[in-house]
Parts: structure tokens; sequence; C-alpha cells
């Protein structure tokens, strides 16, 4: 039996991870479920320690990858074989989660994809175009065809937790965390998901934070390809 | 009347007086003054050998040779805050990784406080 923990990185989100925690809890008694507060201003922290929880409350906000970071480190601390990480505002179904876990045999990453066939998700033009970009983008750079990059719904093996608490990138992580896996041998694999609308509040997203965003990550993913020989990132 | 050369021989010595008192009272780690102090003595140097950069600037097609004095100054400040931003790297990097033992450890703590009540 494997020790399986789902990590919910979470920024004011009171709302919903009370309902994500009790999706998780009945789909996958087993898991332990580790909420990582990323300096919310609300009651996050609390609602998602109340749902039954355990509560990591940074002190400030230090963004997504740090925090996604956080919870490998515990991960690999409590020595969990399995980590999945999950969004907290109840896009991802707690359904698909032994689909993704059960995938890990043979894999070390298991991402959930929107796009591997038809899903009844949809989103806006400018999104599905971005979302392509990085999925060509990546697939060119590591050679394996990956539908869905951008995906926050993934399920880690064992050597992966090791690889992601000494190394995370930091600012919008999801894509060059997959490059940085080929760069280490990792296999990876995706498996269809069903992705539902946002349950409550509305996306950080901005015309002028996407254009950000493209630029930063498509750099980070080249640079990341570049680095045939993993350099000694430790300070 | 005062020509660019005193000017600048005059500025180097009052700024390598200034990088050693900084250092003397700590405000400046003896790690990062040697840069300091290497561009202090450098300009120094140059500044005083009127001969030396007026070679210099006519080797390099340069027509007004004090000009050249403004380029390493120029050229030195871009090394500089290169240097600076990478430090700034390692220190995010650090303050990142000390955040997140402590949020561990921390919430470890109230995990176990819980547990005995």
């Amino acid at each position: 039996m494997s020790k399986i923990l789902v990590i919910i990185p979470a920024y004011n989100e009171e709302l919903s991870i009370r309902r994500v925690i009790k999706d998780i809890k009945q789909h996958m008694p087993a898991a332990d479920i580790l909420v990582i507060n990323d300096g919310s201003t609300d009651q996050t922290a609390s609602a998602a320690s109340e749902a039954g929880a355990v509560v990591i409350n940074m002190p400030f906000n230090v963004g997504i990858g740090g925090g996604m970071q956080t919870g490998y480190m515990y991960a690999r601390d409590n020595g969990y074989d399995v980590a999945v990480q999950m969004d907290a505002d109840g896009q991802h179904a707690a359904a698909d989660l032994p689909h993704l876990i059960a995938e890990l045999q043979g894999n070390d990453l298991v991402i959930g994809s929107r796009f591997l066939e038809e899903t009844s998700y949809r989103s806006t033009f400018m999104r599905k175009v971005g979302i392509r970009f990085f999925s060509r983008l990546v697939s060119l750079v590591t050679k394996q065809k990956f539908t869905d990059t951008t995906s926050g719904f993934r399920a880690a093996g064992k050597r992966v937790i090791e690889l992601y608490a000494e190394y995370y990138p930091i600012d919008y992580p999801e894509v060059e965390a997959i490059v940085y896996l080929t760069s280490r041998k990792c296999k990876l694999a995706e498996v269809k998901v069903e992705m539902r609308p946002r349950q409550n509040g509305k996306s950080s997203i901005t015309p002028v934070k996407s254009a950000y965003y493209m630029i930063k990550v498509t750099l980070s993913v080249l640079i990341s390809a570049l680095r045939f020989h993993e350099v000694k990132t430790a300070s | 009347m005062m020509s660019i050369y005193s000017l600048s021989v005059l500025f180097s010595i009052i700024f390598l007086l200034a990088v050693l008192e900084l250092v003397r009272r700590r405000k400046l780690k003896e790690q990062y003054s040697l840069l300091w102090i290497l561009m202090g003595v450098l300009l120094l140097l140059i500044s005083m050998n009127v001969k030396l950069i007026e070679k210099l600037a006519a080797w390099l097609h340069i027509e007004y040779a004090p000009a050249l004095l403004f380029l390493f100054g120029l050229l030195f400040c871009f090394v500089l805050i290169l240097h600076l931003t990478l430090v700034i790297t390692k220190l995010s990097k650090q303050v990142l990784r000390l955040t997140q033992e402590m949020a561990i450890l921390k919430g470890k703590e109230s995990t176990l406080h819980e547990h005995h009540h």
C-alpha cells in the first residue's frame, strides 16, 4: 500500500477549499491532504483544517512555485510514495485521482490533460492558443507529445518528489517543470481528465500578465532545454 | 584651473578612503568591497598617467582622451550591477528556502500541540 499525499496550493480560496477536500476524501479516503496556504488574507487556513487537511501556512505570498515546492519537501520528508497536486478552486475532479495514480505504474510523472480526448472543457480562444503554443514548444524540446503542459493536475512518484524538493521553477512553473524532468531522464505520461468550470472567484490572469507569462515561460523552457548537463542549482 | 585628470585623481582618492572607512565600520562586507577597491585603484592609476590614457585613446581612435575615463567608469558600472543582481538572486533563493523550511517546521509544531491536548 503506497502512501499518498494530495498537495493543494491555496491563495484566498475559503469558498471552494472545503468542497475540494470533501471531494478528495470521498474518492480517495486513504490519501493525506496537505493545503499550502500561501499567505491568504481570508479564512482559507481554518476552513481547510476544519475540513480535515494538514495546513502549512507560508508567512507571506511566495507564489505558486515556492508553495508547490514546499509541498514536495513535505512529501519527501514524510516518506510519501506518491504526491498529487491539485488546484484549490475546484476545477479538478477528485474522481480522476485513482486513474491518475494508477498510471504512475511505470511512469515518474502523470499529467491530467484536458485535451487528450474531447472533453466538455471549454476555454477562451486566446487561452487555447497559448496552451497549444506551449504544448507544441515542449513537445519539440522534449521529443515527446504533450497536449496540456499548463495543467496543474499531476501525480508524481518518489523520484520526482525528490527532484522537485531539490529544484522547482518559481514564477509560472507548470511548463518548465515538465522540461526539467525530461532533462533528468524521467518518464512522463498524460491521462485524460475532466475539467470543471471555475466554481468561485475569478481567474487572476490579465492580458499584461499573459504576455509576461508567454515570454517568461518560453525563455525558461528554452534555457531548460539547453541544460543538457544539469548544472548545480544548490546555492 | 582644474583639469579632468586632477579632478579624477582627487575623486579616486576620496572614493578609496570612503570605501575603506565603510569596511572599517562594518557597513560594507570585505567580499563586496574588493570590486570597489579594484575600481578605485584602477581609476587612480589611469588618471595619474595622462600619457597612458592619451596613448590608449589614440590607439582606439578616440579624439577626446578623457572620454576613455568615462567609458571605463560606465563599463565598470555594468559589471557591478550584474554582480549585484547575481547576489540578489542568491539571496532571494536563500530567503525562499528559509521560508519553506520554517513554514514546514511551524506546521509540524502546531500538529504536535494538537496531539498533546
